[in-house]
């Protein structure tokens, strides 16, 4: 399948788009990783038939003309609905469209469905879907990874090439690299969370899945800039994203002990070795960096949050919207707790409950008071590395895909998030590239993270990093 | 042990409703500015109102700079750092499940309020005030009445900025809380952060109640703290503090319990049978679980923008009442009894625009004889009385012209109220403009001579009680017409030179 800046560059130059989303369509129509919730044949074909006229009208249709996109099933669109993987949520619609949403379809991209997610952006594996479980198109019986599983397996699977998801503490990166695509993080406060259902305000944010850094980046200018409806989204002006890959020769890179000494499969380990004698090898100073915090992450992240999404979630009360439990002659209090109970899953409330018990008096200076101050200690951990270094790589997990069911213990599964969660705690941003696979041909995800708001710093390291790969013919995206 | 005496001990939390063009958190219309107060129900809701998935708060700049002028008229601190917290708990009118409000660094603190008191005027102190937001309604009736088929959510009001202000426990009697309740209402409504409809719920009053007793031995022991809440009228807040006041000391008698930790309990306020009735006792007290609000970015207020608020700041009652006394002439109790009520305030200022002085005093004395005596006898204030501060400035001109007599203001005061001409024409049409036609009124005053000459004789003589005869002979031949003033000079020049 072509990138999503071939297919622009096709339309905008009298290609159909008609055309090119009718392929779309019926790849995912074929497709049975169960990847897509809901798909918007006659809404997409309508919009890439205005991109098809407005470019023969001689009219501008955008970077992204006719670029076919899935959105994840938590960010909100007026058309279909908007579920987050939830019983809860199963029969919501929208009354609005994202900010990113309507900031793709301006800049001409059709969204063409709904693709699935943990429920509510909670888990790993996508496992927790209420829609059932989404098969990852590197090898059907394991899992894409999650929460934004169903993103990772539609751009893997080739059907779209580009779609959103989120990452609250790796839920765009960890998947990309289970499923062998790139996903990129941006920095908080890069890109508006307006229609974002939120898990972890302070930690959640939108950001592309693509087939390389070059996609990601022409997505990423298209989704960037400040917003009047969110105001922890920085004020800057929206601008388009120039990818220029940057010299390794020089470039500092920071290689945290704690990522190559232990936790690691023995593949994951044989990629990072490689990763750092190539990049020597191409002239880049690698640096050692001691991490020391990053064992903490895992607690920290869980604390905030859990505590963050026990109040983010109150709103499903089976009041206003959402699931209502049928139960004739309740009060008030039972109602709403006889509706979440039922409209919620197990891992939603499993954290609904913690979240509430690390806030409740006697408890909250344990817990949350100190997973803020340990927050605060880890951010400033990463801003004295990035004084040293101009990003930092390691694996994006510490193991490739595994099986589905494979994990059934959640502790072991809020592991896979060992160095993803990091760049959500610090708000920095952070980047998976596939880079090779293991020995059962699974994919390997590479992990880069800059310095808050030098997303454009990292992207041009990753594209160089991408050429590197590509040059030594280590297997890059499995779309390609 | 027998008890020697008690003190009373209230603390005020005042919730005002600020009169904002839209919510604290997002754009839909504010149900407390004046123009929505009669919103059908569920018409000023958007997305945010809905707490619909995806929505984000955005904060109402408006909003905050109310609540800096209460905080800047108050005295209070606005410090340079203020931040958002989440109140989290359950409640079908609570669309988000929680409440954005200001846990630990609010956007005013300290201040105080100045009260009359029976022993002279006190200082009350202000704890803070926090910027927070308001709720919907719950109700069980139908619009346009009858019973309901289950609840009816009504989410107009939520998201209404409301500012909590909360008063040190400074009050010392149900008088002294009236008092501060009505100062601090009636500053409210000059600074016109808030209609200041107490019916309508623009402000509603928490008081914090206790009461210390003094026993025997000379110790003292202080009962249960009982927040009495949501009180909308004043007549509520004197009845729940007596009731409090009594029924504590009672309590105490039966069981001894006194004030301490996970003691306090929460009452709410029958007006009818007139006394308070147990909400919660602490043991089944809610866990608020604040945290700060990751959807909002701190606040930060620096001299300038508190620089730009304050110029903002209109007159306040105590200004008016100096300038009352001092310029105007007025007596004190005058003065006061002005400012008392905002809205008849703004109505006499609107009647006193370009006036001289004296008719501005002049206007401050027939509003608070002739027309406050009008608007009692018809249950009503004066301002709602029909009569415009226009047509009443028109009528004290006319007066001071001495074009009417004073037995005429009334009768015409009356009449305005009913239409809407002006005083000059009314004076015309019901006869009442005086005649100064020399002729005619030494003809009258040669007549009343005439009819009363031992009268005459008294008052040439220097009898001054005596010109009340000769006086009404006069009104009586001029059929009320006569300019009593001049009757009166034209006597003294007739019969003492």
């Amino acid at each position: 399948m072509r990138s999503a800046r071939d297919i622009a560059e096709h339309v905008n130059s009298g290609g159909s788009a008609v055309q090119v989303v009718e392929e779309a369509l019926e790849r995912i129509h074929a497709d049975t990783s169960n990847a897509f919730r809901e798909v918007f044949d006659q809404s997409a074909l309508t919009s890439a038939a205005e991109i098809d006229r407005r470019i023969i009208a001689g009219e501008s249709a955008g970077p992204l003309a006719g670029v076919p996109v899935a959105i994840k099933d938590n960010i909100c669109t007026r058309e279909g609905r908007t579920s987050c993987g939830s019983k809860m949520l199963e029969k919501y619609r929208s009354p609005f469209d994202a900010t990113v949403v309507t900031r793709l379809q301006d800049a001409g991209a059709v969204v063409v469905g709904k693709v699935n997610c943990d429920e509510f952006a909670m888990g790993s594996s996508t496992e927790t879907c209420h829609f059932g479980p989404v098969k990852n198109p590197a090898d059907p019986s394991r899992v894409p990874g999650g929460s934004s599983g169903g993103s990772a397996a539609a751009v893997a699977a080739g059907l779209v090439p580009v779609a959103l998801g989120s990452d609250t503490g790796g839920s765009i990166r960890q998947p990309a690299a289970f499923c062998g695509v790139t996903g990129f993080k941006p920095s908080y406060g890069q890109v508006s969370r307006w229609g974002l259902v939120a898990f972890a305000s302070s930690l959640d944010q939108i950001g592309p899945f693509t087939t390389d850094t070059a996609d990601a980046a022409l997505v990423f200018g298209v989704l960037r800039g400040g917003d009047p409806n969110d105001g922890t989204c920085e004020p800057s002006p929206a601008k388009p994203c120039q990818i220029k890959p940057a010299d390794l020769k020089g470039m500092r890179v920071g290689v945290p002990i704690q990522a190559t000494t232990d936790g690691n499969a023995k593949s994951v380990s044989k990629m990072m070795a490689e990763v750092r004698d190539q990049m020597s090898k191409a002239g880049a100073e690698m640096v050692e960096v001691d991490l020391s915090l990053l064992d903490q992450g895992i607690s920290t992240y869980y604390v905030i949050a859990t505590a963050e999404a026990s109040s983010n979630l109150a709103r499903f009360d089976g009041i206003r919207y959402g699931h209502r439990a049928h139960a004739p002659g309740a009060g008030p209090d039972e109602l709403m707790a006889l509706s979440r109970s039922e409209g919620f899953g197990a891992e939603v409330r499993r954290r609904i409950l913690l979240g509430t018990y690390v806030l409740s008096a006697g408890y909250y200076d344990a817990y949350y008071n100190r997973a803020l101050k340990i927050r605060r200690m880890i951010r400033d951990e990463y801003l004295k590395a990035f004084a040293t270094c101009d990003v930092l790589i390691s694996p994006t997990t510490p193991s490739t895909a595994f099986e589905l069911g494979g994990i059934t213990d959640p502790v072991e599964m809020y592991l896979c998030d060992r160095y993803t969660v990091g760049a959500n705690i610090a708000g920095i941003p952070g980047i998976s590239i596939p880079f090779g696979e293991d020995e059962q041909s699974l994919p390997l995800g590479l992990q880069l993270l800059a310095a808050p708001f030098a997303d454009e710093q990292l992207l041009n390291a990753a594209a160089s990093i991408e050429a590197l790969r590509d040059q030594a013919g280590i297997r890059g995206a499995r779309n390609a | 042990m027998q008890i020697v005496s008690t003190r009373t001990v209230v603390g005020m939390e005042i919730h005002l409703e600020l009169s904002t063009q839209s919510k604290n958190f997002t754009s839909a219309p504010c149900l407390a500015h004046p123009d929505r107060w009669d919103a059908p129900a569920n018409t000023l809701v958007d997305p945010v109102t809905m707490a619909l998935p995806g929505t984000l708060p955005v904060l109402n700049r408006e909003a905050v700079e109310l609540s800096m002028m209460v905080g800047i008229a108050l005295g209070s601190d606005i410090p340079d750092f203020c931040k958002w917290d989440r109140k989290n708990y359950f409640y079908p009118d609570l669309p988000k499940g929680y409440q954005i409000s200001q846990y630990d660094l609010p956007l005013c603190v300290g201040g105080s309020i100045e009260i009359e008191t029976e022993s002279g005027p006190r200082t009350i102190r202000i704890r803070r005030a926090h910027l927070e937001e308001d709720t919907g309604k719950l109700g069980h009736e139908l619009p346009g009445g009858g019973k309901a088929d289950g609840s009816l959510l009504d989410l107009n009001r939520a998201g209404t900025p409301l500012l909590e202000i909360v008063s040190e426990p400074d009050l010392q009697s149900a008088e002294e809380a009236v008092t501060f309740a009505r100062e601090l209402h009636a500053l409210c409504v000059f600074l016109g952060v808030t209609g200041g409809v107490m019916q309508k719920g623009h402000m509603r009053f928490e008081p914090n109640v206790n009461v210390v007793m003094t026993l025997e031995d000379g110790s003292e022991v202080a009962t249960p703290i009982a927040e009495v809440k949501n009180l909308n009228s004043f007549r509520a807040i004197k009845g729940a503090i007596e009731y409090e006041s009594k029924r504590q000391v009672e309590q105490w008698k039966k069981d001894g319990v006194e004030m301490g930790p996970g003691r306090k309990a929460t009452f709410g306020w029958d007006p009818e049978k007139m006394r308070t009735i147990l909400q919660r006792s602490k043991e089944d007290a809610h866990d608020y679980r604040y945290f700060p609000e990751p959807d909002l970015v701190p606040l930060r207020v620096d001299q300038g923008w508190r620089d730009q608020v304050r110029s903002r700041l209109p007159e306040l009652p105590q200004a008016r009442r100096q300038r009352y006394t001092g310029i105007y002439g007025l007596p004190e109790k005058d003065a006061k009894a002005l400012v008392a009520d905002p809205n008849f305030c703004f109505f006499y200022e609107e009647a006193i625009e370009n006036v001289s002085s004296e008719a501005a005093h002049a206007t401050a004395k027939l509003l608070l004889n002739t027309a406050a005596k009008m608007a009692n006898e018809h249950n009503t204030t004066v301002p709602e009385l029909g009569v415009s501060p226009q047509q009443v400035a028109a009528l004290v001109e006319l007066r001071a012209s001495g074009d009417i007599g004073s037995n005429a203001v009334e009768t015409i005061f009356g009449l305005l109220c009913q239409e809407d001409t002006d005083a000059a024409q009314i004076a015309k049409r019901e006869g009442l403009l005086q005649v100064r036609d020399e002729g005619a009124m030494d003809a009258w005053v040669a007549a009343a001579v005439a009819a009363h000459p031992q009268a005459a004789q008294d008052f040439a003589a220097g009898k001054d009680a005596a010109v009340g005869r000769l006086m009404g002979e006069v009104m009586k031949q001029s059929g009320g017409q006569a300019d009593a003033s001049a009757v009166r000079e034209k006597l003294i020049a007739t019969l003492r030179s």
